[in-house]
């Protein structure tokens, strides 16, 4: 049988449901521009109902929980463009760095070598005029040294991403230790069944933030997360964060290093990862092909001027510093051997005004002495692939860019607050709750005529 | 609820584009103001290798060029000897003549025979000019190449050598620019000192002068000879230096064709940027800044 006093219990109990539905709408508002923060919802659920006879009284609404609207898959990919996105934006805005040094300027590389065979040109209508001769000295000089320069930048340039990489992995291991914490607190809000929303909403910040550093894969479970680099290196296991460590190699570089194993060549993704390709690959691949032309000519160079005689009758020398057989290294050191510009062998035959050696050195600037191609045409293909790695570069990371976008788009369709749909939910609670305490109102006006009923009769 | 949700949040969309837009804007006035479409190698990578190898081309032009502008000057100058040498000759063929004619009293020889002297001086001088310190006659001997030697039969001895110089005035076009001295002065059978040493002996005895007319003769026919060389060193540079401006100015043309900036086609770029940035701007000030709430009473 029902009671009156059954009737009220429903409608106060509806009237404390539609107050935490309001919560979450004022949580929601509240959040409305909170970063990471996902909408939540009231779970509304049926109370269960008795059954008195032939008759089921329906027993009123229970406000189950709150629940935070995510989308964990949507999430995994926004986390993965995250990561692709580090790696090509360090990558793209260092090789936009680099290919400065590969600028046309007037006194470029190419520049410095046309001057250099313009001088022997020069000194060729006239052999034994001293200021021509030193005319060849200085323009070798000029060409040393902005292959020295070019090449210093270079290495600079990846000295500082070397201190990028320490710095990164000083931030992945500030991340993971932060997310590890928040999975203690997460699983020790859930093991007491109350809602860590608010945690995780926190926690997908975090692993967004990592996601640009590392490649970071992510596993689920109940109450506790799993996140390991993409080759299974653990970083956090539930409550407890892995540290990433660096360790000098023997090129003078900092090795990312997890629990004493070598990952360094193992990343993929993330900020570290394009660190690493730029610092280990793509700027030592530029000195290497700066290292080829300078070495091709000095040899070149050195050879021809062998071949000749100088002003005082002697058999030519080096007119560079020789380079390694290797070549390796020396665009940096790269250096005229001679202060005398008598030593320039000019004459073929030993008679000092013969000019006949200065055409075999000026032939070559013709000549395939780097990478089989002439030095000009060897230097065209180091800026068009520098050109080239930069576009397509740029082109990946704008298309990722894109990619990004649009999931991120996709995330907040879902997960974003709506300020109209709230204020929609905040009318429905609001007269839910106004028509609750009509209804107390209305069964109180009934109990007092109950008992006006026994006064009437006492 | 069935309709399906939007993304409550449009800006960061709004932003990206204005980025881009702003970032275009950057590189159209970056090619405005230099002038050039490639303003770093990823602008045009195989344009910015063609510049480069246009750019090497235009300045080894230069390059030959300037040497060209060298060499004409040590042409010149020996061009102008050479127009010495035969009017000194001419000369001393009409003393000679003169001399030959056997009207002329011992005192007269002797003054012809004195101007002679004088002839071979001046003569052994032209054959020693030097352009810039260096003598245009020594072959590739930086020595005077004609020094007085009277052990010789000609009384001067050639001290020079007989190489030749060659200078590069285009790709793969080396140009003679030398004769040696001894080729020129010292032919066989037309030896120019020989002739006028005889032709002083001749005057001095009044034997044979005649004879020694005829020799100084063949010298000159023979110097003249060797003067083209000269005639035709200087228009082949000519015709080089020619051929080069043309090189250059197709360089140019080609260098303008791959990095030239289109400035129409720039001005309008502009134009159509700061119409799409302002629409932007526009969209994100007009996105609702009001919701429902503003209308619940």
């Amino acid at each position: 049988m029902s009671s009156l006093y059954g009737a009220l219990s429903i409608a106060t109990g509806a009237m404390a449901a539609e107050q935490g539905a309001m919560d979450a709408t004022s949580n929601n508002v509240a959040n409305a521009n909170t970063p990471g923060y996902s909408r939540q919802r009231p779970v509304l659920v049926e109370s269960d109902p008795i059954v008195l006879g032939s008759i089921t009284y329906g027993q009123g609404v229970t406000l189950q929980r709150l629940e935070s609207v995510r989308d964990p898959i949507l999430q995994l990919r926004i986390d993965q463009e995250t990561q692709q996105q580090g790696q090509l934006n360090t990558y793209v805005s260092a090789l936009q760095q680099a290919q400065v040094q590969f600028t046309g300027s007037n006194s470029d590389i190419p520049s410095q070598i046309s001057n250099f065979f313009s001088s022997l040109n020069q000194l060729s209508t006239d052999p034994t005029n001293i200021s021509l001769r030193q005319g060849v000295l200085t323009a070798a000089g000029n060409l040393a040294t902005v292959f020295n320069n070019t090449s210093a930048s270079l290495t600079q340039q990846q000295t500082n991403t070397d201190l990028s990489v320490t710095q990164t992995v000083q931030q992945v291991n500030t991340l993971t230790g932060q997310i590890a914490a928040l999975n203690t607190q997460i699983s020790q809000l859930q093991g007491v069944g109350q809602d860590a929303s608010a945690f995780e909403d926190q926690r997908d910040v975090l692993i967004g933030h990592l996601s640009g550093l590392i490649d970071v894969s992510s596993i689920k479970s109940d109450n506790s997360l799993t996140l390991t680099t993409s080759n299974g290196t653990p970083l956090v296991v539930g409550g407890q964060s892995f540290s990433l460590a660096t360790q000098t190699n023997l090129s003078g570089h900092q090795d990312v290093y997890a629990q004493g194993v070598d990952i360094t060549s193992k990343l993929t993704s993330g900020q570290l990862a394009g660190l690493i390709q730029v610092r280990d690959q793509t700027l030592p691949g530029l000195v290497a092909n700066l290292d080829t032309l300078a070495s091709g000519l000095a040899n070149a160079l050195n050879t021809a001027n062998a071949k000749g005689f100088d002003l005082y009758g002697n058999p030519g020398g080096n007119l560079f510093v020789p380079p390694p057989v290797s070549g390796q290294g020396y665009a940096a050191t790269i250096a005229v051997q001679i202060t005398d510009p008598s030593l320039i062998a000019a004459s073929s035959d030993g008679s000092q005004g013969s000019n006949g050696n200065v055409a075999v050195l000026a032939a070559v600037q013709n000549a395939n002495v780097a990478g089989g191609q002439t030095p000009s045409d060897y230097y065209a293909s180091i800026v068009a692939n520098v050109g080239n790695d930069v576009s397509n570069g740029s082109a990946e990371l704008t298309a990722s860019q894109l990619a990004l976008t649009q999931l991120q788009d996709q995330l907040g369709s879902i997960s974003g607050v709506s300020l109209n749909e709230e204020a929609v939910h905040m009318v429905q609670y609001q007269s839910a709750y106004d028509a609750a305490a009509k209804v107390v109102t209305t069964i109180n006006e009934m109990l007092t005529t109950v008992i006006n009923m026994g006064t009437l009769t006492g | 609820m069935s309709s399906i949700r939007v993304n409550p949040f449009p800006m960061p969309d709004l932003l990206a584009a204005l980025d881009q837009l702003q970032q275009q804007t950057a590189n159209t006035t970056l090619e405005l103001a230099t002038g050039s479409s490639i303003n770093k190698p990823s602008d045009n990578p195989a344009g910015a290798a063609e510049v480069i190898r246009l750019n090497a081309e235009s300045s080894q032009a230069d390059s030959f060029q300037s040497s060209i502008g060298s060499i004409n000057g040590q042409f010149s100058t020996a061009d102008s000897t050479f127009s010495s040498v035969v009017t000194v000759l001419q000369r001393a063929i009409s003393l000679g003549v003169e001399a030959a004619n056997g009207t002329l009293s011992d005192a007269d020889r002797a003054a012809v025979a004195t101007e002679l002297t004088g002839i071979q001086s001046q003569l052994l001088s032209l054959a020693n000019t030097s352009y810039q310190g260096q003598y245009i006659f020594a072959g590739t001997a930086t020595t005077q190449p004609f020094v007085v030697d009277p052990t010789q039969p000609s009384g001067v001895r050639y001290a020079g050598n007989t190489g030749i110089n060659h200078v590069t005035i285009g790709a793969g076009y080396q140009l003679q620019v030398n004769v040696p001295g001894s080729q020129i002065f010292n032919g066989p059978g037309a030896d120019m000192f020989l002739a006028i040493n005889d032709m002083i002996t001749a005057v001095q005895s009044n034997t044979g002068i005649g004879a020694t007319v005829t020799e100084v003769g063949s010298a000159l026919t023979y110097i003249t000879g060797q003067r083209v060389f000269y005639g035709n060193a200087l228009n082949q540079t000519q015709s080089q230096q020619t051929y080069l401006n043309t090189q250059s100015l197709s360089l140019s043309q080609q260098l303008n064709t791959v990095a030239g900036a289109d400035f129409a086609a720039l001005a309008s770029q502009l134009v159509s940027n700061q119409t799409a940035r302002t629409a932007t701007l526009d969209a994100i000030g007009r996105i609702p800044q009001n919701s429902l709430f503003d209308f619940l009473k």
